[in-house]
């Protein structure tokens, strides 16, 4: 029983750093312009969608595949900064507005993709096709490895361009104060356009991460989102290292409820651990990020 | 004082108004600066001297026309403005709180791409602001009233702006420290760069400034000459009307 509890919390703690990279993409938009941006799920879909297009339809081995998606996937993340938040934004519209705006996105993609590639699930191969290795009685699959190496990969990497990088401080200067950012020449829209990218690539990288494991159809997207979401607000939503410790509280969450009460418990675990974080601690693990 | 031929306008600004939805803020304003001018704007709280301010740089939806050395100065587009070299230090000096002193400077750096430049540029801010360097690690949040105004400033003439916009820079700081900055921004201008200033208190700038225009509820009431004005209360005079 033991074994079968400790077995889960690392398949919980694999998925949970998945849902902490798509809760990471909620903040970077968030930061950047007070959107919650509920399109996210369609890019963690498009990207498991289109890296099995390109391996089955184009021929293309899967990191060649994997990056195309990620490049494609970011540039849908401009489109839809261009022609859906953007015309709303220089309108003036209400947050509100936007954000439902960007849910009507996630359907008109989820239904262009079923109409373009049907209903049937796809899957990935598994990056790495050995055994799972064995530690100290633990069956650990490569893929597991795969997914908290390069989440811990990304995280770095993201770390690295907010605090060392120009554009990446212009980001953050843009999040704390737009109109003082615009003062000193940055363009704020610009930075609008590159957070939409940067999430929209993060979203369909943990979807190429995860499609291995499980599989991948047209309307995955929404439960990834919420996943994300729930992540983010456990973290103290724009909080980015808050999303990531969210997505793996809930993940491992997810996990034991399924062991100890059932599948059917998946989505209760879910939920419960939002309703205490919205009533206990509604600034999340890390507090408020402004 | 200034060069014996005829003047040249760096900002000239006609029929500049500004509306918050259906309240105006801002009613039409004609001013303008000479090259190397410090000019003040005067007004009790509420005159919309701070609109005025975001109405030049292009923050708030505007009607009329700013030019700058002759140039239309694109609306609605305050980062543009900032590339021209019109650089605004905003109401409440909209430092950025959790990023360090040096990060803030940089920022103010931002079109800049040259990092001996951009090591000259910090050099001199740094030497006219000495407490600044002190704390450079520092987040910006973390410094004195005082200090969070020099970096303001100090942001501001990173980027070496050709002319230079301050909103209330005395706003809520110690008479020590603000005699401290007016007189920096008095050297500044003396070395050539010219400046809006915006004040409530009017005494404090009628010193430093070459003229001033006196607003009161939303649009210019008069024009002043400081040389003229004796005292105090000749200027409450204009105040009351």
């Amino acid at each position: 029983m033991f074994n079968l509890v400790a077995q889960s919390v690392l398949s919980g703690i694999g998925i949970g750093a998945v849902y902490g990279l798509i809760g990471i993409g909620f903040c970077v938009i968030y930061n950047a312009s007070g959107i919650v941006n509920f399109a996210q799920g369609a890019f963690v879909m498009l990207g498991g969608m289109l890296t099995n297009v390109g391996m089955i339809k184009l021929g293309l081995p899967l990191p060649l595949a994997a990056i195309g998606a990620i490049a494609i996937v970011a540039m849908l993340g401009v489109v839809l900064e261009r022609i859906v938040v953007r015309p709303l934004w220089n309108r003036g519209s209400t947050m509100f507005v936007m954000i439902l705006a960007t849910l009507a996105a996630q359907i008109v993609v989820e239904r262009i993709t079923q109409i373009m590639a049907g209903d049937q699930p796809r899957t990935l191969p598994v990056f790495t096709d050995l055994p799972p290795l064995r530690l100290f009685g633990f069956a650990i699959n490569f893929q597991f490895l795969w997914i908290l190496g390069c989440s811990a990969l990304v995280i770095i990497l993201l770390g690295l361009f907010f605090s060392s990088t120009k554009t990446g401080k212009a980001m953050r200067a843009c999040s704390i104060n737009r109109d003082a950012a615009a003062l000193q020449g940055i363009r704020v829209s610009r930075m609008l356009a590159l957070a939409f990218a940067l999430s929209a690539a993060l979203g369909a990288f943990a979807g190429i991460l995860i499609t291995p494991t499980q599989y991948t159809a047209f309307n995955v997207g929404v439960p990834f989102a919420i996943s994300g979401f729930i992540a983010a607000i456990v973290g103290g939503f724009g909080r980015p290292l808050g999303a990531f410790a969210g997505g793996i509280l809930l993940g491992v969450a997810q996990a034991l409820a399924i062991v100890l009460l059932g599948a059917a418990f998946k989505n209760v675990a879910a939920l419960s651990i939002l309703l205490l974080f919205l009533f206990v601690r509604p600034t999340g693990l890390l507090g408020p990020a402004k | 004082m200034k060069s014996i031929a005829t003047p040249t306008r760096i900002l000239e600004i006609e029929g500049l108004s500004a509306r918050y939805g259906h309240v105006e803020a801002l009613r039409p304003v004609d001013l303008h600066v000479d090259e190397g001018e410090l000019v003040a704007v005067l007004g009790p709280n509420g005159a919309g001297k701070s609109t005025l301010m975001n109405a030049i740089m292009g923050l708030v939806p505007t009607q009329g026309q700013v030019k700058f050395r002759g140039r239309a100065v694109p609306r609605r587009a305050p980062a543009a403005a900032a590339g021209l070299g019109i650089v605004l230090v905003p109401e409440g000096r909209g430092i950025f709180a959790p990023m360090t002193v040096a990060e803030n400077l940089e920022l103010g750096a931002y079109l800049l791409n040259d990092k001996h430049e951009y090591a000259r540029r910090t050099a001199r801010v740094l030497a006219m602001f000495p407490r600044l360097k002190e704390r450079l690690a520092q987040t910006a949040g973390s410094l004195s009233g005082g200090e969070q105004q020099m970096l303001a400033v100090g942001r501001a003439l990173m980027s070496e702006p050709k002319i230079l916009l301050l909103d209330e820079p005395s706003l809520g700081l110690a008479p020590r420290i603000i005699d401290e900055i007016l007189q920096k921004l008095g050297e500044l201008n003396r070395q050539g760069l010219s400046i809006i200033l915006v004040e409530q208190k009017a005494p404090l700038v009628l010193k430093l400034a070459n003229r001033a225009y006196l607003l009161s509820v939303g649009s210019i009431a008069a024009e002043i000459d400081p040389r003229t004005i004796k005292s105090h209360d000749e200027l409450v005079q204009y105040y009351l009307g």
